[in-house]
Formats: C-alpha cells, sequence, structure tokens
C-alpha cells in the first residue's frame, strides 16, 4: 500500500461565518417542486436512526422511498439498544450550555479530528431534534413539574443529555420507526424486511440501485432509485466481540467501497469503558452498561496488584480510584477513550480484578448511601437487572465488574458536508459516515448525530442531487444491474462450493482476535504489521476452507454470516493499514508509539490534522490513501485535558 | 453445582414455510452455565455444521434483550421459565444437567413459521401501520417543553413505549392474542398529550388490523403479561378496552 | 388517520364496533354481568323458602301475575342468555382457530397461589355445564307440566302443586338434586373469573379499585355457589 500524496478531497464546506453555515448553504440548495418530488424515488439502506428518520421525512415530502433492513422489521435496528440518551443543546438546565458548547466539546471530545462545520451543524440542530421528538410521543424523563429532565454524561461539564431511563435509543428508535410506518400507511415507504443489500449499482458515475438478496427465499433482487441512502451502522464486529447487535456488518458500506466510494478514517474506532467483561470462548457478544453509571458509579481497582479478595473486604484505604486520581476535575466522567485506557493500564500493570484478572469495579456504594436504594433504581434498575441477569451477580449489593469493549466506529464512509460520498447520489448518514465524531464520539451524541442526518439534513441535500444533476431513466434492466445482479449471484454460489472444513464462525473469531489484539485499544507499527500479514493469510484460507451448508435459495443463516465475514476480512486490512499509516495517537486510535508522558494520546497536527479516506484501486492492488486537511477557525487544536 | 452441563435438545426443525415439520433431538455436552441460550444454541449449530448438517435457524440480534428479534418456546414457556427476560438473557445456569428442553417457535396463524424456529412476524408493523403514530411531519414541533407532561404520565407513557415488539404475548396467549402488544402502543399515546388529537382513529384502526391479521381475542387469562420480558401488564388492556369503548361512543 | 364513520341504518358504527373482538367480549362482559344482576334477584326470591310456604307462594303468584311485564323480562333474559351463550362459542372457535398448530409443550409462567385466578380456558366448559344446567333447571320449572305430561320425570309431584310444594318435589328428585348441587357450584366457579373478567373488559380497572372487585368477585361467587347448592341440600335433609 502506498502513502504517496494524492489530490485532496473537498469536502464542500459552506463559505460564511461558522454559526451561519448551514442557513447559507439551505439558502444555496436547490428544491425539488412539490409535483416533482413523486417523480423521484429514493433508496434507504438501514432503518436505524439514520435510516428510519430520513426514509420518514422524505417521504413526508412527497419522495417515493424505498426502505431496506436485513432484520424482520425496522423496528429492530441496533439504534434500539443504545442506552443512556441524547445529548441537546437545549440549556433548559441554566448551567452555560449553549450551542457553541457543544459543538466545542464535541470537537475536543474528537481529539481535533472532525470537521468543523459539520460539527457545528450537528449542535445547532441537536435542539430540533429533541422538539421533534417530543412532538411523535417519545416518553422522555421528565421532573414533577412537567418539564423535560437531563443528565450529564462524559466529557462535558454540564447537563444536556436527555433521556428515558436507560433506553432512550429504543424510544427514539421508536418514535422514528412510527413515524415510518405512517409513511408505509399514506403509500409513500415500502417496506423492505429481512433485504441485505450486496451491492451498490452505479450508472453513469451516479449511484442508481442497489442489489439485494431477500433472505427468506434467497432471490437475488435489484432496485433502481434517483438517489441511495446508505444507513447501515458501524463495522464494530469485525472485532467479532463488540457490543454491536449480531447482526451489524460492514457489508453495505464495504459493496459501495468496492463501487468507488471512499472509507474515511477506518481506524477510529470506539472502545468503551463500561461493559460485561468476557467470561469464555464461547462469547457470543459483549453487553454495554450505559456511560450514565459513571455518574454515581465510582471506578476503582485494588491498590495491591494481584489482590484476591473479594472487594467487599478491600478497605477504602487500599482502593484506587484511578479515574478520580488522574483527572481530578472530570473523574469517573472522562471521555470514553481516557477511561477505556486508563482501564487496560490498571489491568496491564496486574491490578485487574475478577477471575480473568481483564475487569474493573464499578461501584455504587457512595452513591446507594448517598442517595438511597430507591434512587439509584429509579435511575438505572434496568441496567442493573441487566447485569445480574447475565453475571448472575446482585450489583446493588457487591460492585460490578467491567471491561473495555468494542462500541463504535467513528470512522466510515466519507462524505461532503452535503453527507453525499465522492460518488454523486450516494448518501452516507449516521454511525455509517465518518463526519461528525473525529477520533472519538463523545457520549449520547450518536443518537443525535443520526437523527440530525436524518431528520434535517438529508431531507434537504439530496433535493439538491435531483434538481440539480441531470438524470437520465435508468431501469433495472440496465446492463449495470445485470452486470452488479450477476456478480453477487457467482460470489453467493463460490461461498457454497467451497465445502471447507472450517466455519464461518471461526473464521469470524480469528479475525477478532487478531483486530483486538494488534488493533485494539492500543496499536503498534510492528503490530499492525503483524496483524495485516495475518488478516492477509486469514483471508487465503476462508476462501479455500470455509464451509457453508445450504443452498442459496432459501432461508440461510450461515450463508449470510458468511458474506459478512468475507468483507469483514477484507475490511479489517484497510483498518489495520489506516492505523499504521496514522503515525499519530488521538482519540479512540493509540498508537504507544506516540504518547505523553502520562500515557496520554499524543497528537502530530503538523502530519495528520486530516481526514485520511482509502479508495479502492481494485481486487488486486493496495487502496489508495487520500486525504482532506481538516481546518480550524473556531477552536484552537490544543492537548486534551480532563485533568 | 457443576459449571457445564450436558443436555437433551427436542428442537422444530421445518425447512420452508410449506414443509412440515418435525422434531429432532440432539445432545450437546459440557455447557458452561454462563453460557446464554443462544450461546449454548450457537455451540450445538457448530457441532452441527462440522457434521455437515445444516444449523438450525432461529431469529436474534442484540443479544441484549432489546431488540426483540429472539423468541422460542422453551419447554412451553415463552422466553424460557424466567420472568421479564428475552430468550437471549437466558442464561444456561438455570437449568440442570441431563435436563431435556423442547424449543418450539411462536405458534400463531398470525406468525407463520419462515425455518426452523424463525417466525413472520410482520403483521405487528401492519398493526402499528394502522395507527401507531403521531401525525406529525418533521419540522413541525413546538419546544419540546411547550407542553407539560406530569411526570407520572410519561413515567407510565415510558412503561407502556418499553414493549420489544418480540411476540411473546402472542405466542404464550392461549388464544394468540395480539391485545398486549397493541394495548401497550395504545396506551402509550393515550397517556401522552400528543397522542390525543387521533387518540380514537388510532384506537379504532389498530384493533381492526389486529383482527383482520388473524390473532384471537383476549379472555383475561393473563399469560401474556406472565410472558412479558418487557414487563408490560394487563393494565394495558383495561385501558386498550377503555380508549376502544370511548371511542365507540365518542362523535368526532 | 382517518376515521371511517357514518353508515346505513344510523347504528351501523355501533355493530362495527361491537363486531371486533373487543367488540364482542364487551357484550359477553355486560349480559354477563347483567345475568350475574339475574342471579342475585333470583336468588333472592328463591331465599323466601326459608322463609316459609306461604311468603314463598305469594312472590310466586305475584311475579307470574305480571304478565305482559314478565314476558318483555323472560324475552329479554332470553335474549342475554342467547347472546352471551352464541358469542361464547363464536369467540372461542376463532380463538381457537388462531393457533392451528398446538404446542408440543405448554407451561404456564404466571405465579401458582390458592387464589390464582380460575383459568380462563375453562370458561367454555364450565359454561357448557351451567347451560345443561339451565335447560335442566327450565324443565324443571318454566315447562314443569310439559316435562311431566310427557312422563319424563316428576310424576310424584302433583300437576296441581303450589310453587313451594312444586319445587320442593322437584328438588326431592335424585337426578335433579344432583344437578342443581353440582351445577351451582359450576356456576360459581364460571362467574369467580367471569365477574371479574368482565370488569377488565370493560376497561375498568384501576390500582385502587381493582383489588377490591376481584374480592367482590370472590364473594359473589361463593355466595352464588352456597345460595343455590343450599336448597337441594335443604329439601333433601329437612323436608
Amino acid at each position: 500500500m502506498t502513502t504517496e500524496a494524492k489530490p485532496v478531497l473537498d469536502g464542500r464546506i459552506p463559505a460564511g461565518p461558522m454559526a451561519d453555515k448551514w442557513e447559507l448553504c439551505q439558502r444555496e440548495l436547490k428544491l425539488v417542486a412539490p409535483t416533482n418530488k413523486r417523480k423521484y424515488d429514493i433508496i434507504v439502506v438501514g432503518t436505524g436512526l439514520a435510516g428510519g428518520s430520513a426514509a420518514a421525512s422524505l417521504a413526508e415530502l412527497g419522495y417515493n422511498v424505498k426502505a431496506f433492513c436485513f432484520q424482520d422489521s425496522a423496528r429492530r435496528a441496533h439504534s434500539i439498544a443504545a442506552q443512556g440518551g441524547i445529548n441537546a443543546a437545549k440549556n433548559y438546565q441554566n448551567d452555560g450550555d449553549s450551542v457553541w458548547r457543544l459543538f466545542y466539546d464535541t470537537i475536543k471530545g474528537g481529539d481535533f479530528r472532525s470537521r468543523e462545520a459539520n460539527v457545528y451543524r450537528l449542535a445547532q440542530l441537536s435542539a430540533n431534534i429533541i422538539d421533534q421528538c417530543v412532538a411523535q410521543g417519545v416518553p422522555f424523563a421528565r421532573e414533577y413539574g412537567g418539564v423535560l429532565a437531563n443528565r450529564t454524561f462524559g466529557g462535558v461539564q454540564v447537563s444536556r443529555t436527555f433521556y428515558a431511563r436507560g433506553q432512550t435509543g429504543q424510544q427514539l428508535l421508536l418514535g422514528a420507526y412510527s413515524a415510518l410506518m405512517r409513511q408505509v400507511n399514506l403509500g409513500k415507504v415500502k417496506m423492505f424486511p429481512r433485504r441485505e443489500m450486496l451491492d451498490l449499482v452505479v450508472v453513469d458515475g451516479v449511484a442508481r440501485g442497489i442489489i439485494c438478496r431477500n433472505l427468506v427465499n434467497g432471490q437475488i433482487e435489484t432496485y433502481a432509485a434517483h438517489a441511495v441512502l446508505l444507513c447501515t451502522g458501524g463495522y464494530g464486529n469485525a472485532y467479532y466481540l463488540s457490543t454491536n447487535a449480531k447482526g451489524c456488518n460492514v457489508t453495505a458500506a464495504w459493496r459501495a467501497y468496492k463501487r468507488g466510494a471512499m472509507f474515511a478514517n477506518p481506524c477510529y474506532t470506539q472502545i468503551h469503558p463500561t461493559c460485561i467483561p468476557v467470561t469464555g470462548e464461547y462469547q457470543s457478544k459483549l453487553t454495554l452498561m450505559s456511560e450514565s453509571l459513571r455518574n454515581d458509579g465510582r471506578v476503582w481497582v485494588p491498590l495491591k496488584a494481584d489482590d484476591t479478595r473479594s472487594p467487599e473486604q478491600i478497605p477504602e484505604a487500599e482502593r484506587d480510584y484511578y479515574l478520580e486520581r488522574r483527572y481530578p476535575s472530570y473523574g469517573n466522567m472522562a471521555p470514553r477513550d481516557v477511561a477505556s485506557r486508563a482501564a487496560k493500564e490498571r489491568c496491564d500493570a496486574g491490578f485487574g480484578v475478577g477471575s480473568s484478572k481483564q475487569a474493573v469495579y464499578l461501584d455504587f456504594t457512595a452513591a446507594i448511601q448517598r442517595d438511597g436504594e430507591s434512587t439509584v433504581r429509579a435511575k438505572y434498575g434496568n441496567l442493573f437487572d441487566m447485569y445480574q441477569k447475565i453475571t448472575a451477580e446482585d450489583p446493588y449489593k457487591s460492585p460490578m465488574r467491567i471491561y473495555p469493549a468494542i462500541h463504535y466506529t467513528m470512522g466510515g464512509l466519507w462524505v461532503d458536508y452535503y453527507l453525499q460520498s465522492n460518488v454523486p447520489g450516494l448518501f452516507v448518514l449516521g454511525e455509517a459516515n465518518f463526519s461528525d465524531h473525529g477520533a472519538n464520539r463523545l457520549g449520547a451524541s450518536a443518537l443525535m448525530q443520526g437523527l440530525a442526518d436524518g431528520y434535517f439534513v438529508v431531507p434537504n441535500t439530496v433535493a439538491d442531487h435531483l434538481a440539480t444533476r441531470k438524470l437520465t431513466p435508468v431501469s433495472t434492466d440496465h446492463p449495470e444491474f445485470r452486470r452488479c445482479q450477476e456478480e453477487t449471484t457467482n460470489r453467493i454460489k463460490k461461498l457454497l462450493s467451497i465445502s471447507g472444513k472450517r466455519t464461518v464462525e471461526s473464521f469470524h473469531r480469528a479475525l477478532g482476535k487478531i483486530l483486538w489484539e494488534y488493533c485494539g485499544m492500543s496499536r503498534s507499527a510492528k503490530g499492525l504489521e503483524v496483524a495485516i500479514q495475518k488478516i492477509r493469510g486469514l483471508r487465503t484460507e476462508f476462501w479455500q476452507d470455509v464451509r457453508v451448508l445450504g443452498a442459496s435459495n432459501n432461508f440461510n443463516q450461515d450463508l449470510e454470516h458468511a458474506g459478512r465475514v468475507a468483507d469483514f476480512l477484507e475490511f479489517g486490512e484497510v483498518l489495520a493499514q489506516d492505523a499504521l499509516t496514522r503515525n499519530e495517537s488521538c482519540g479512540g486510535h493509540f498508537r504507544e508509539e506516540y504518547q505523553t508522558k502520562d500515557n496520554d494520546t499524543l497528537r502530530d497536527d503538523q502530519n495528520f490534522q486530516h481526514v485520511a479516506a482509502w479508495e479502492y484501486a481494485g481486487e488486486n492492488a493496495p487502496a489508495v490513501r487520500r486525504t482532506e486537511p481538516l481546518e480550524f477557525t473556531e477552536v484552537k487544536p490544543t492537548q486534551r485535558s480532563y485533568k | 453445582m457443576s459449571d457445564t452441563l450436558n443436555l437433551t435438545l427436542k428442537v422444530w426443525r421445518q425447512a420452508s414455510p410449506s414443509a412440515p415439520g418435525e422434531f429432532k433431538t440432539y445432545k450437546v455436552y459440557d455447557i458452561s452455565t454462563h453460557m446464554s441460550f443462544l450461546e449454548m444454541l450457537d455451540v450445538l449449530n457448530e457441532d452441527l455444521i462440522s457434521k455437515g448438517e445444516e444449523p438450525i435457524a432461529f431469529d436474534h440480534d442484540c443479544r441484549e434483550g432489546i431488540c426483540g428479534s429472539c423468541s422460542l418456546m422453551i419447554n412451553g414457556q415463552a422466553h424460557g421459565p424466567d420472568r421479564t427476560t428475552t430468550t437471549c438473557q437466558l442464561h444456561m445456569r438455570r437449568f440442570r444437567s441431563g435436563d431435556m428442553i423442547v424449543i418450539e417457535p411462536w405458534r400463531a396463524r398470525a406468525f407463520p413459521v419462515i425455518r426452523d424456529l424463525v417466525v413472520d412476524r410482520s403483521a405487528f408493523d401492519r398493526i402499528m401501520t394502522a395507527g401507531g403514530y403521531v401525525s406529525v411531519n418533521t419540522g413541525n414541533a413546538v419546544d419540546g417543553n411547550a407542553v407539560l407532561v406530569p411526570k407520572q404520565n410519561a413515567d407510565k407513557a415510558f412503561a407502556s413505549a418499553t414493549c420489544i415488539g418480540c411476540g411473546a404475548c402472542v405466542a404464550a396467549c392461549k388464544n394468540a392474542s395480539a391485545m398486549l402488544f397493541v394495548s401497550a402502543k395504545v396506551s402509550q399515546f393515550a397517556l401522552l398529550p400528543q397522542g390525543q388529537p387521533e387518540r380514537s382513529q388510532r384506537v379504532e384502526a389498530m384493533v381492526a388490523k389486529m383482527d383482520e391479521e388473524g390473532f384471537g381475542g383476549c379472555t383475561n387469562t393473563n399469560e401474556c403479561e406472565a410472558a412479558c420480558p418487557a414487563g408490560i401488564t394487563v393494565d394495558n388492556i383495561a385501558r386498550l378496552n377503555r380508549e376502544y369503548i370511548r371511542a365507540t361512543l365518542t362523535a368526532e | 388517520m382517518k376515521r371511517q364513520t357514518g353508515g346505513c341504518c344510523g347504528l351501523c358504527w355501533l355493530w362495527s364496533s361491537l363486531s371486533s373482538t373487543i367488540g364482542q367480549k364487551i357484550v359477553m362482559a355486560l349480559t354477563g354481568l347483567a345475568l350475574c344482576g339475574f342471579l342475585l334477584v333470583h336468588l333472592g326470591g328463591n331465599l323466601l323458602l326459608y322463609v316459609g310456604e306461604q311468603k314463598y307462594n305469594d312472590y310466586a303468584h305475584a311475579l307470574h301475575a305480571q304478565g305482559a311485564l314478565l314476558l318483555v323480562a323472560e324475552i329479554g333474559l332470553f335474549a342475554m342468555f342467547v347472546i352471551h351463550i352464541g358469542l361464547a362459542f363464536r369467540t372461542s372457535f376463532a380463538n381457537a382457530a388462531a393457533r392451528p398448530i398446538a404446542y408440543a409443550m405448554r407451561q404456564s409462567k404466571q405465579d401458582p397461589g390458592p387464589l390464582a385466578q380460575p383459568p380462563s380456558g375453562v370458561m367454555l366448559a364450565t359454561g357448557i355445564v351451567v347451560l345443561v344446567f339451565l335447560l335442566v333447571h327450565l324443565s324443571d320449572f318454566k315447562f314443569f307440566s310439559v316435562t311431566r305430561a310427557t312422563g319424563l320425570r316428576h310424576q310424584s309431584v302433583p300437576a296441581d302443586a303450589a310453587p313451594f310444594a312444586r319445587a320442593v318435589g322437584v328438588l326431592q328428585d335424585p337426578i335433579s338434586a344432583l344437578v342443581y348441587f353440582a351445577g351451582s357450584l359450576v356456576l360459581a366457579y364460571h362467574v369467580l373469573h367471569g365477574f371479574a373478567s368482565a370488569f377488565q373488559t370493560l376497561g375498568l380497572r384501576h390500582p385502587k379499585y381493582t383489588p377490591l372487585v376481584k374480592t367482590l368477585s370472590l364473594v359473589f361467587a361463593i355466595v352464588v355457589g352456597v345460595g343455590f347448592a343450599s336448597f337441594p341440600f335443604w329439601a333433601w335433609t329437612f323436608r
């Protein structure tokens, strides 16, 4: 692979003062007349917060929307599992919050690796999201007087997070889903559940449709449209063990990449500090405990290494509340990347707890003593229950054991300010794009971004695409559709014909282990080179020795999984390559060679203050690294400090 | 208590919606008590694949009890023996070595089997399509605090809104009735000011759709409440009945 | 959301509402509660057996002297029964059809307990028993002369016996006594679920009142069961 300089990418950021950019941009955007909207078809892949909200909003405007999801219902997208909350610069608490402060916190949280204009727009739109969701009947937590309640989240010093107990994602998604169902009823959205997108069809350089597998009967279906929106989430499952749902995958994004869309910053992965630790080889996924728990929980390990006493037996004086010790002003509310690395550092140094020694305590004793068990139960009841179900331990009595796990991926398909990828007509929203979180996402910001993209940004920018680009009529009879359909069919045939010895699952686990070991919480050039070699070897083995049973023309979950793992095996290499090329540490990307004396990230703004976007260059050619320089006019990049 | 289990599983296998199904018996060995029920099935499936037998199809996704994908009648109980627990959150420590476990798909006319343990629950989506929403376009919202909602109403609405749409209520009900599912959504909106404008239409449309989809009626057996992993109570069904009567008797 | 309104005869909206699964249950609940009311009145009247022969005969004569009013009441009562029973069969068949393939294994997840609600699955069965009981009861009293004239039963009771004597005579018939005793207990079991269930179906559920409804339901079932079952017991023991 090469790092040679290529023409830089243009994010098409509108001119003008930061606070006015979005408004000025909207002024310039071309509109589609109401009577013409019904002439346009729009494909939305994925029905999470971004996809659901986009599909509903576009249909409300009058476009014909086709919405696809691999789950059996649009309501099951993994946004549903988001727990803690959603940020909005409402300043209802009168604690000094503002659009600018949310913008600043997000930029800083992202370790100065995100695009200022996008983040500013996100902060501006955040307040509208809350209003929209309330209007849909989303039952946010309220105070006795009837007003909306707020809580605090990591990496900030104001209370701006709106929540619905520990199920905020569920409630927001069901809100978007209900808006979507309304449009289905009105005939403006046609839903295609249990469909997996397996290719993007690009005609004359413009995204014009998709190839799908009907997961029930195995038919390879083709759909044409005037614009394609990918809202397909993140790639955390490349690591096998993550907090993602089992079905989450990179396939749709990766297929788009192979058709020309660039993949930006794949090495920016977020490790969430508070997950339930791994218990055995059979483990199929990891479960997150909301970051909001750190509002009241205190993180500690024993002062003495290899302490085998139970937590109750360790007196106060022999406990190391290492986050409070290291980061006195943010304490347990340090950002995710900081808290995760600190946990790993303690465990690697031998202070870990539990049978695996790969865990730290999250202790609620102080909160229970201060506020009473019923208050703690009201705030976190469902999370405590979940912990107890999984571990058979009662967190009201003894501290939780937690360890970091892959949770979110900041990287994704490259998009400009309009959320359009470098392939015209292909828009990418939510976690699937790379745009707003830089190298680390702050808590309660993913929901905000998904909904801002879907409800408020894309309905405006898609219109501009439709109004300004000359779109010739294209049907699914077009040769390009036929070609893509055939390629998809052949790929499936190939997977089924290998008839090797190893299961898909075992390959996925093996890939996950490689990535977690060499490309997880800390990375080094040497390790990443090893990882790349190992991934290549594993990929070769996969295509020679994988065993996928059953047929292509029926419901075949193993075949679905095989296709996803095959893509992860290609994608994993680019992920490692990106990590290897980025010779600095920033946010979730921690290179051991680049750290401060306090083990914090050490950025290299001189050489790496840019987005790295990888471009596909053919089956056997190395991906090409392109860059988009990041300019900071509103905030001056500094060394992040949460001390 | 030993840390591993040996179990006999009697699993419903059905190749396609139209194929006749049958129970097949499988043995699994050395199952860790820390495994979730689905991880136990993963182990069985890996074993089946290595023997050249097609793995058992079952719906699952988030594996943390919130997406509503997983299902399964486990020894005749929806989501297994634990209350307010989905199958993915059910752990093997709940079983004893030597146990025989019968695993069946949800059974209802409205939930036809797709394959093995996977059923088609799209009838729920169609019920939601009929009226499970507030008709408000994006961009129309007033400030979130412009309409006050008493905390107790917001809390109740939230409790109803936590339905995960898994279908356990239908599976557990002797009549395969979807009343708990419908009542949860109707209740959420009936309790909130945002739901008032379409209150009557919503309940009428959703109930009509529920009937049309072929679900049974409610005979107040309360088995749905006991089976619901999200803790939705039959208070909601009473409210649904009330809303229905109210809608019937009031004029537009 | 658009609402379907209007209709042919002005009451189509009601018919359409009551045709749904919920509507049918509402009608069953209303007729069931009305029949519970009838049971209470009927029990009250019959308890006059214990007050004395004269009082009971007076009551019976007074009742039958109502003429057209009685006919209207009887038609109403008959309609209640027909609707209640008809809907019972109709909903039962519909509910059974909602699960064409039965489970191989089923277990309840509800807490078993002494005061657990009787499973509604027995409502159809107990209902059918009560229906048979009702038919026997009608043949004994409403159609006493027909039953006697056809030579089926009650030959020992004089055809012109006064109401009190006739009641005692019928209850002393061993088949009747058994049917009345068992029938009353099954009826009690039927209303135990039915009474409370009707409130739920009518949406009358509240943390404050529902426990009261449940207690009332139990008291009502005991009163109905003990009350009606006591008559054959009394007729055999004390007459």
